[in-house]
Formats: C-alpha cells, structure tokens, sequence
C-alpha cells in the first residue's frame, strides 16, 4: 500500500496548494485557507511516507542525491505548513512552494540515483553529518530567500505609498521578514560552513587530501568563502543587518547555494559516484524513477 | 402592537438642531424614568449620540401608545424647547419602518461614516440602559436584540466594517501594521502637540505602544502630553537625537516650513545606522523635506495626502458593500416582523384551542358516561380521535392566519376569528 505511493501523489498535492494560493490574487473565498491547507498537508503527509517507506525498506536508504533533495523539499514543506498556520492571511506559499516543487523536480529528473560510495565507521558519520549539514544550509538558505524576496517586495509597495495590499497579497510585516530572513541567513551560513568542513575533513579521510579536481568541492569553497564573507561583513558592518541589505543577502546566498547544488546534480563523480553510466542501478532492490517499491 | 421612532439625524438636522436635542447618559435615565411615569404601558429605548437622538417606544395595545405630537412634545419639554421649533426636525418611523431604521442604524448603514462600527456600541449602551431602567420590554428587547444581531451579520458577512476611513485609524491599523510586527518594543516620537498626534496616538496605544516620546517647541506641552501617554517630553534640541532612536515618527507641528531637513536627516541616517524609519508627517505644510524620502532607502515618509488616498479608496470600497449589507438588514427586518407578527397571533390561537377543550371535555364525558362498559384502552383512543378532529377542524383557519402573518399583521383575519369564535380578551 505504501509502495504505491509515488512523486506525482505528493508533487500534485503541492501544485493544487500552490494554485489555490494563486488563486487568492484574483478572488476571496472564505473556505479556500481550509482546502489549501488539506492539500498541502495530504502532500506532506504522502511525502513523508513516501520517504518513510524508503528509510525502512531499503537496505541502502538515503544515499542518493535523488534522495536528498526530495529530504530536502520536504523539510521546506514542513517549514511551510508551519508558517502558513502561523500566517494564514499571507500568500507565503507562492513564494515557498514553486522552491518545494523545483527540489521534487530536480530529484525526479536530474538528480543521480546512485548512492554515494558506502563508507563505514567514522566516514560514515562524518558523510552523513555532511549531507545534513548541507541540507539544512540549502533550506535555511531557501526561507532566507523567500522573506527577502518577500520583503523587497514589501518594501517596494510600501515606498510608492501601495497602502492597501492588492487583492489577496497582503505579506508579513517588514519587522517580521527582517528578522526571519536574518535568522535564517545566520542559521545558513553555520551550517554551509560545517557541511563544507565536515566535507572537506572527509575528503581527507577518504583520499589523504580534498579534491579540488571535484567542482563540487569548487563551488562549496566558493560558497563558504562567501559565508565568512557575507558574516564579517555583517559583523563589522551594522547597515548590513538592517532592512533592504538583509534581502539582498539572501538573495546572494540563495543564489551561491543554487549554483552549488547545479554543480552536485552536474558532477557525476561527487562523493564517490561511479558516473553516468552507473545510474542505473545494480541492485534488484534499488530506487525506481517516480515510485518506491 | 405599535413600534414607532421619533428622533432627528445628521441627514436632515443641523448639528445646531441636534445639540439642542441631545440627551448626556444621566439625562437618559431621568428621560426614560419621566417617559415612564407620562406613559406607564409604553416601553422605551432613547438612543443620543453626536449624530442623531432616536427615542424608540413599543406599546402592547396600540391605542395606548404616544403619538408622534406626544413623543416630539416630551423631547422638546425636557430640553426646554418651543416644539414647533424643534417639530419639523423630528422624523417618525413606525411598525416595520421603524425596525428597518433601527436595523439600518446598528448596522452602522445609516451613519455620517459609512459603516462606522462605534454606533452598534451606542446602540447596545442606550438598549442596556433602557434595561437597568426597566422601561425596556417585551417588544424593544426583542427588536433591540434582533438589531444587534443584525449589525454583527452585516459586520461578519461583508466587508463594510473592515476598511478604515479616518486618517490615524489607517495610519496605524493599515500602514504601521505591515511595517512592525509588535509595538510594545517599539518608540514612537511625537514631533508637535496637535490634535492629530493625539488621535494617532489613541490608536497606536491600542495597539500596544507603550515607549512615546514627545518633542515640541513649547517643552510644557510636550510634558502635558506626554504625562497623559506615561511617555516622556524631550526639549526641541534634541529632535534629531530622538529621531536616531525612534522607530516610528508622528509628525504634527504647525510650522510654516520643514522643520526636518534632507541634510538633517543624512546625520540622522549615520546614526541610525540606516534602520529603517517609517514617519506620519501629518502636518499641513510638511514637517519633513519630501526630498527625504527620495533620498534615504530606508526611510518610509508618508504625507497626510498619502493617508488621505488610502481613506479616499476605502470609503469607496465600503461603499461597494453597500447593497451586500442594505439586502441581509431588508432580511433580517422582515423575519423579524414575520416572527413578531406570528407571535401576535399566539394569544388568538391559544384561547381558540382553549375554547375547543371544553366542549370536547363535555362531549367525552357525556359518551362515557353512556358507555361504561367501555375499558380504558378505548376510552384513550376515543380520546385522541377527539383531538385528532379538533386539530383538523382548526388548521385551515390557522394555516391562513399564519399565512397572512407573513404580509404584515393580521388585524382583520384575527378580528374575524375573535366574532366568529367569541373569543373574549
């Protein structure tokens, strides 16, 4: 029953709440928050057990970048069922779900489905605290970007004197988007900075020396350096923390961040992958496109 | 039954007219124990505000209510007045005019601002004295109570209600409210002691403010007004020193030129560190340069022009809602004259029931005495027959009685039932 459950179940869920949202543009309805809300939350709940399933029948679970992103989205899923209760009156999932659906998008077309290269022992903690690390960087990075893309706009509608919101699109407070965006951008950048860390101690675990043949290992340098950048900057800096800056930072970031993970999905050899000719897979019980079973 | 209103309004009578006629709460109370002692079967409900002065009376048998003359007459002697000075200022609405006219008051349809919400407040505190004075009855407690039910309808089925009109109420409820999340960590600077600042800041203690700092160039008043809002009164000095800390600014001097200056504000920007600063320059000229806004990023200055667009488009929003509203208080006015009618027919079919049960009491006894033989079983049944027949004999004359209790009260339909039943009162 559960194997049956596949991407398009919960990444149809999520395209239906993000319709609804859009729908919130171009008319009222007193029940639409309601639907939404059910869709959204049939989506994350078929997402997680589509990702439970995965945890608990496959031997090798949680290995793939296919796997990741989907982890990924659905932690950004997470995030946003918990601020749309929080903000039921903002249109937060215009913003957050269109991330949620290019993560399940990129883990159903681009992303490789072989698993990393099995490590045990201490490689093996040290590789997966790096993909959490990671993971958690890319979704504090993600909700950075959307309250700074949420409060550019804001800013914008409140400088040319836009007083009452258009129909439907009546965003956070500029206190409130501050104030998450600088969150999530601190909360970012500790964790790019220990995910490139703990990637860089593993490399050195695993071939005596970091690859820097790997453009992956090239762009999370390029990320982290931007990291310390970006946090001295803000550190020394005190406009840096205030209003518009703060956007344009976790735009910034988000933008460093995407271009780390194009290079995941476009390296085929990151983390010990076999290359292109190896994704497809070995094993009888291996990960099938678009299902789990 | 006779619902009947005698009162004037801003729509038809100078405010010097309604002045003249208004009613403070304690001359409220002395009117309804007057009104009580002049008209002892009357019920009443005297509701005065700025706008308008309504005094609703409700009489069980309508030829011992007040006339129009009497109620205009009793107005116009309480307050000392000739009554043909006040006479043609003073409308009446009676029977189902009069709940429609109340429905459309407490819904706040037929107030200067439309859909101002503070009329259902004075609505409900006119209805909650006329009850502690017990000059309140049968007939105003049900139309005072279908009133305010009526009014949080219109108020929670449409949007007539929602969109602020005055200049501190959008200021802060639809403008400060998208810039700060909580405000009771937040300082507001009051440049200038005007009336404005004030409003503003009745709304923005609603709000939570509780940190006001008050500027002005008379540091005594700055300090008055302060001490009303437990802020603190800074000397005009140390006006761009408050404004590096403030993080919202009303702005209501009466200087004849900007009093805040584009390279003022530069040095204050340095100091703020370019935190934002949202500003209500609400005086007239401007107490800040327009030039500042062009230049500082972020800073958010707006003008009472601005503030004045945005109550421009939500009086027109509200106007919109206008027929959504006037169509739930058309509605709700006619069930509720329905109902009362159809309670006004209960006493005629009570006592038509009532009249049919002693002959039927009769008639059984007389049968069973005739036929002792029979068991209690058949006595029942014979019994319920009885009724049975009752029932069917009465319910065309009161399905029409109902029926016509739909149009308006029943009068003829319940006379002719009274002769024709010789139902006594």
């Amino acid at each position: 029953m559960l194997g049956k459950i596949t991407i398009t179940c919960f990444a149809a869920s999520y395209l239906v709440a993000l319709l609804l949202e859009l729908s919130r543009l171009l008319f009222r309805s007193g029940i639409r928050g309601v639907v939404m809300l059910g869709f959204a939350a049939a989506g994350f709940i078929a997402h997680t057990l589509f990702l439970a399933y995965r945890w608990f029948s496959e031997r090798d679970a949680f290995t793939s970048e296919f796997e990741w992103y989907l982890l990924a989205a659905w932690v950004l899923a997470a995030v946003y069922l918990y601020l749309v209760c929080y903000h039921p009156k903002n249109p937060i999932g215009l913003f957050t779900l269109p991330l949620v659906l290019i993560l399940v998008l990129v883990a159903q077309f681009w992303a490789s489905r072989t698993p990393f290269a099995k490590t045990a022992g201490l490689n093996g903690y040290v590789a997966s605290a790096h993909g959490t690390f990671q993971l958690l960087g890319t979704v504090a990075a993600a909700v950075g970007f959307i309250c700074g893309a949420m409060y550019l706009i804001q800013a914008w509608r409140l400088k040319h004197k836009k007083i009452v919101p258009q129909q439907g699109l009546r965003l956070p407070t500029l206190e409130w988007l501050q104030r998450t965006a600088s969150r999530a951008i601190t909360m970012s950048g500790i964790m790019l900075l220990c995910g490139f860390l703990s990637g860089a101690f593993l490399s050195r675990l695993k071939y005596g020396e970091v690859r820097w043949s790997d453009p992956v290992v090239w762009a999370s340098s390029a990320l982290a350096a931007w990291m310390v950048a970006a946090g001295a900057f803000n550190l020394f800096y005190k406009p840096a923390r205030q209003g518009r800056k703060v956007a344009y930072l976790t735009l910034a970031t988000f933008g460093m961040v995407s271009i780390t993970l194009a290079a995941l999905v476009l390296d085929p050899h990151h983390g010990g992958k076999q290359g292109p000719q190896a994704d497809e897979p070995d094993e009888p019980k291996a990960i099938r496109a678009g299902g789990a079973e | 039954m006779k619902l009947q209103l005698v009162g004037c309004s801003h729509h038809a009578s100078s405010v010097s007219v309604r002045e003249r006629l208004a009613f403070t709460p304690q001359q409220v109370e002395e009117a309804l124990a007057q009104l009580r002692v002049r008209f002892p079967q009357t019920e009443a409900v005297l509701l005065s505000t700025c706008n308008r002065v309504e005094l609703y009376t409700a009489t069980e048998d309508a030829s011992l209510a007040p006339s129009h003359h009497e109620v205009a007459e009793f107005m116009a002697t309480y307050h000392g007045l000739q009554l043909f000075d006040v006479f043609d200022d003073l409308f009446e609405r009676t029977g189902e005019d009069a709940v429609l006219h109340l429905f459309t008051v407490a819904a706040g349809l037929d107030s200067m601002v439309l859909g101002e919400p503070q009329i259902l407040s004075q609505v409900k505190q006119a209805y909650d004295l006329a009850c502690e004075r017990n000059s309140a009855g049968p007939l105003t407690h049900s139309v005072f109570q279908a009133a305010i039910r009526t009014a949080k309808r219109v108020t929670r089925e449409t949007e007539i209600s929602r969109k602020r009109v005055s200049i501190p109420s959008v200021a802060v409820a639809d403008l400060a409210c998208q810039f700060f999340e909580r405000f009771d960590d937040k300082r507001v600077l009051v440049i200038g002691a005007g009336e404005m600042g004030q409003e503003t800041l009745r709304y923005l203690a609603d709000v939570g403010v509780r940190d006001v700092v008050v500027v002005n160039r008379n540091l005594e008043r700055a300090e008055r007004l302060a001490e009303e809002w437990n802020g603190r009164a800074a000397p005009w000095e140390r006006l761009l020193n408050e404004l590096a800390e403030a993080d919202l600014v009303v702005s209501t001097t009466g200087a004849d030129r900007p009093i805040v200056t584009l390279e003022d504000y530069r040095r204050v920007e340095e100091a703020r560190y370019q935190r934002p600063l949202f500003i209500l320059d609400l005086a007239i000229p401007r107490d800040f340069d327009p030039a500042i806004e062009e230049h500082g990023l972020n800073v958010y200055l707006y003008s009472i022009d601005d503030l004045q667009q945005a109550c421009e488009r939500n009086r027109k929003e509200r106007e919109k809602e206008l027929p959504k509203a006037l169509k739930i208080v058309e509605e709700e006015a006619a069930a509720f004259m329905a109902d009362l009618n159809r309670r006004a027919t209960g006493p005629i079919i009570h006592r038509l029931k009532q009249g049919m049960q002693q002959p039927k009491e009769d008639e059984l006894r007389r049968l069973f005495n005739k036929l002792p033989e029979l068991t209690d079983r058949e006595r029942a049944e014979i019994e319920r027959s009885f009724d049975r027949l009752i029932n069917k004999l009465l319910h065309p004359p009161l399905e029409s009685l109902r029926d016509e209790s739909q149009n308006g009260s029943p009068h003829a339909l319940l006379d002719a039932l009274k002769r024709l039943f010789q139902l006594k009162d």
